[in-house]
């Protein structure tokens, strides 16, 4: 028993060296097995995604350009902002695209030429003199002849960015500098063309020289290791990563060419941060740097960018330039030591001063309120994906010097209004819209007092009272309706107005006062409200609803009484879609701010062209604005004429809303029809008036924007006539002595009772006569 | 009263001496404190001849057809920006490119607002298009402009005779 216990346990001694080898073989196996399908799962997921690359690139948006010809509304100053804006470089002498040489009221430069949707613009060498506002030479530098049209290159204001933040401008394989090619592998990863992806030697010679300087300044990975890292993998410093990299590295190698493997290293690595946008591939790096395409730059440029790699923030030639420039000298003397470049090409390039684009870090964020409008009229059409990804290109209609401006004046211009309030104090905040008077197009907005505020767009959002900025078109009902005209006599007395609900409306003037019989444009000029509620209700509720519809208005109206006096709400930018059908004398063309989409490689997408449609008669339409020119002449913006005397005639109307919750101005030039709104967003008294507020921040930035005078042309069936200065209703009664001169439509002449112009027998002038002592 | 009674004879002779007798226009008289208004805005383009902004549909038009405009009407001046930029509208056309050259009108808008020329190619080229509702938008608008130009007033006539008939089909 003993034995055999023995003999068992002898036996299960003697199998135990037999069991792990079995065992450890299997494991091996399987490890190998594990391995082999991992190489294989490697190996299909690069050949799967490398040969469809494809990065998710933001779209790029952009501002209306610059366009240069003799009597264009621009300055110096203006001109060289806009210059600035786009990254051009200021020098004495003018050689390359991108470059400006301002001498007094005439400035050189070369434009960098760009590609519209509508065509590519070339680059040219350019004379452009000022004189004063207006362009008053254009020339050829090459030649000397004189240069009709110049479009400038659009400011790019923003970026809808891929969820990643990166920023990237691929290139083609043909469009890469040599040179830049050189430079990379130099610094890089000398032994690209020999090793197989991953360079044992490589890492040897980088281990010594680490070891031998006591720091790390040389990194063992070869290019195709940098690109796997970047395309697949996180920054994550394990084994295992280590060596995924080294086997994605083979796999990329077996199936790729050196060619593709440098072409997708140049267009992927991390060149840089701004602000929110990671600066990806060589190509926008060299428009990020030097406002110039990498084509164009020369070779001590390029071995900048092609040390950036190592480390973009550290080496940074706008934060940096001091290390920026060592680093590209080592970048220079590498590539002279491996027989890149000669050593006088080396001693030029080591001598060139660095001359870096200084960009505005504004851009992706500069815009917001603008940004707003954009997106929400691109996304009718296409969706946030596309937006993100897709790398298209939208073509503005954005003015940036005219949103320059008005943000620049705009908190100051507030603040010069602003009263106190009750209770807790809170800043009066603002909105304004400037269109063009002509297109429609939006040219500047603000949804803020303080530029660049991201927070509630009140140019799009602000849903107010509009008060009397109603008024115009309850007048221009009445004068469309025939019954009507500028001498037309309203009764601006008391009214008592039983609702269908039972209440009673018991409509006050601003001051409290009545004026009893006025004028029809009187009572628009000094914006009576009694006078209007008379008028309104004689012409109806419900046509001057369908004129605000007409007229733009999109929402369902309710056609109360009150309504004649403004209360219904609208946003700053709806105002300023009526205010642009009265400025185009009728024709309404809906606001826009997009006005072109394309894909990243300019070909067209999509154009939202302007848009026209009569919904107004002419005649009465220049009729009322005869009477929207006296709010600035006689009525309640005649407090601003002064300022405006360059300006005038100009067209416009204050609103006000109970208790002085909003204070509004719409008016309009020959050129831009613009919109202020003053509030609080509380909706707390203001304290102000549209005359005392918004009047005055709009004459402050129409100003500055030199707004040019209106120059209506009467239509055919306007003539002018007389009319006594007092309204009276009865015949005979009125006073030829003193007399306005009116326009009016033919068959809507002035009644007999106000008229001066016909009427009069020899002794109702004598007795005009005597009546005037 | 005497005295009245000789004011007011007086003052009826020194009226009568105001060179508007019978011809029912009163006489000339001062405002006192208060500008008399100028008859209108000095234009800044000739006065537009009497017309009514309605399209002529009672004449006899041909059928719709997608055809360019028959002439240019009036080409601004050579070498201005606003002729670059129709000549280059001329192109496009030419070339079938018309959304192209809608924008180019749009762009010599912009630097000339008023000019009735380039809304009325631009009238042309939405009609091409068989944007009606555009074209007919952009005639009218052309027709504001055209002042005493007969030739370009012709010219928009005929294009909204055709709009019309367009539209009704």
């Amino acid at each position: 028993m003993t034995t055999s216990k023995r003999k068992t346990s002898s036996r299960k001694a003697s199998k135990q060296p037999r069991w792990w080898p079995k065992y450890l073989l299997r494991f091996m196996l399987l490890g190998t097995v594990v391995v082999a399908v991992w190489c294989v799962w490697i190996d299909y997921e690069i050949r799967r995604d490398f040969s469809a690359l494809q990065w998710a690139l933001p779209a790029r948006i952009y501002a209306r350009p610059v366009e240069l010809y003799v009597g264009a509304h621009q300055n110096a100053a203006d001109f060289t902002d806009y210059l600035r804006r786009l990254g051009y470089i200021q020098t004495t002498r003018v050689t390359e695209p991108g470059q400006f040489n301002p001498a007094g009221s005439r400035i050189v430069l070369q434009t960098r030429g760009f590609a519209f949707w509508d065509g590519t613009e070339p680059s040219i060498a350019l004379e452009v003199g000022f004189d004063g506002q207006r362009v008053s030479l254009l020339r050829a530098i090459q030649g000397g002849a004189d240069v009709p049209l110049v479009r400038l290159e659009p400011v790019e204001i923003a970026q809808i960015n891929p969820g990643t933040g990166e920023d990237r401008l691929p290139i083609g394989k043909e469009e890469i500098p040599q040179a830049l090619v050189n430079a990379v592998i130099a610094v890089e990863d000398q032994r690209f063309y020999s090793h197989f992806g991953v360079d044992p030697i490589g890492i040897a010679r980088a281990l010594v020289a680490n070891i031998r300087a006591g720091e790390i300044v040389q990194g063992g990975s070869t290019l195709t290791q940098q690109l796997v890292k970047n395309l697949y993998l996180n920054r994550e410093r394990t084994m295992r990563r280590k060596i995924e990299e080294a086997l994605m590295a083979l796999a990329l190698e077996i199936h790729f060419s050196k060619e593709d493997i440098l072409y997708a290293y140049l267009n992927e690595v991390f060149l840089g941060q701004d602000g929110n946008r990671a600066i990806h591939g060589f190509a926008l790096a060299s428009q990020h740097y030097f406002g110039r395409p990498l084509q164009q730059l020369d070779l001590d440029e390029l071995a900048l960018l092609a040390g950036l790699p190592r480390g973009p923030s550290f080496y940074n030639p706008q934060r940096n330039p001091e290390r920026a420039t060592e680093r590209r000298n080592v970048v220079l003397a590498r590539m002279a030591a491996q027989g890149y470049i000669t050593a006088e090409q080396l001693e030029d390039a080591r001598g060139a001063t660095l001359q870096v684009s200084a960009r505005p870090t504004s851009r992706g964020g500069g815009y917001p309120v603008f940004m707003d409008m954009v997106r929400s009229d691109l996304a009718r059409d296409y969706n946030a994906d596309a937006l993100r990804n897709e790398g298209l290109r939208i073509f503005t209609t954005l003015d940036v010097s005219m949103q320059a401006s008005v943000e620049a004046m705009l908190d100051k211009s507030v603040q010069a209004v602003e009263r106190p309030t009750k209770g807790e104090p809170a800043p009066l905040e603002a909105a304004v819209v400037i269109t063009d008077a002509t297109t429609g197009d939006v040219r500047a907005l603000a949804g803020s007092r303080q530029s660049g505020y991201t927070g509630f767009n009140r140019a799009l959002l602000a849903d107010r009272p509009i008060g009397s900025l109603i008024k115009p078109a309850v007048y221009l009902a009445a004068l469309e309706s025939g019954n009507f005209n500028l001498s037309s006599v309203l009764a601006d007395d008391p009214i008592s107005m039983k609702l269908d609900n039972g209440d009673l409306w018991e409509p006050k003037n601003y001051e409290n006062t009545t004026s009893g019989d006025v004028y029809f444009h009187d009572a628009l000029e000094r914006s009576l409200n009694l006078a209007t509620v008379d008028l309104g209700m004689k012409v109806s509720v419900d046509r001057v609803a369908y004129m605000l519809s007409r007229l733009g208005h999109t929402d369902r109206i309710e056609p109360y009484p009150s309504l004649l006096l403004g209360a219904v709400n609208m946003t700053p930018v709806e105002v300023a879609q009526i205010y642009q059908t009265l400025a185009s004398g009728g024709f309404r063309s809906p606001l826009r701010a997009v006005e072109a989409v394309t894909t990243g490689e300019g070909e067209p997408l999509e154009r939202y062209g302007m848009e026209t449609d009569q919904v107004a008669d002419p005649a009465s339409v220049f009729l009322l604005e005869y009477a929207m020119q006296g709010v600035f002449e006689r009525g309640t913006a005649k407090t601003a004429a002064p300022r405006l005397d360059n300006q005038l005639p100009l067209a416009g109307k204050t609103g006000t809303t109970n208790d002085s919750r909003d204070s509004w101005f719409a008016g309009y030039g020959d050129d831009l029809v613009g919109v202020v709104w003053l509030g609080h967003d509380d909706n707390r008294e203001t304290g102000l008036t549209g005359a005392t507020g918004a009047l005055r921040v709009w004459t402050d930035i129409m100003t500055k924007l030199d707004i040019q005078p209106r120059q209506s042309l009467p239509p055919a069936d306007i003539q002018w006539q007389s009319v006594a200065l007092r309204p009276v209703r009865v015949a005979g009664a009125r006073n030829c002595l003193e007399t306005r001169r009116l326009p009016f439509r033919v068959g809507a002449l002035p009644d007999a009772a106000v008229s001066c112009e016909s009427g009069g027998s020899l002794m109702e002038r004598v007795f005009d006569r005597f009546r005037g002592w | 009263m005497k005295k009245n009674v000789l004011l007011i004879l007086a003052l009826g002779l020194l009226t009568a001496c105001s060179g508007n007798m019978g011809r029912g226009i009163p006489a000339p008289v001062e405002t006192r404190g208060q500008v008399i208004r100028a008859p209108a805005p000095e234009p800044v383009q000739p006065p537009v001849v009497g017309r009514v902004i309605e399209p002529i549909v009672e004449r006899e038009v041909r059928p719709v057809e997608i055809i360019p405009p028959s002439e240019p009407v009036r080409p601004p001046t050579p070498a201005s920006p606003v002729a670059t930029l129709m000549a280059s509208v001329d192109t496009a056309v030419a070339a079938g490119e018309l959304e192209q050259a809608a924008a180019l009108c749009e762009r010599a808008l912009r630097i000339s607002p008023r000019d009735g020329y380039v809304w009325y190619r631009l009238a042309s080229i939405r009609f091409q298009q068989q944007r009606y509702s555009d074209a007919d938008g952009f005639a009218r608008r052309a027709l504001g402009f055209a002042g005493g130009d007969r030739g370009l007033v012709q010219a928009i006539d005929s294009l909204m005779a055709r709009i019309a008939v367009a539209q009704r089909q």
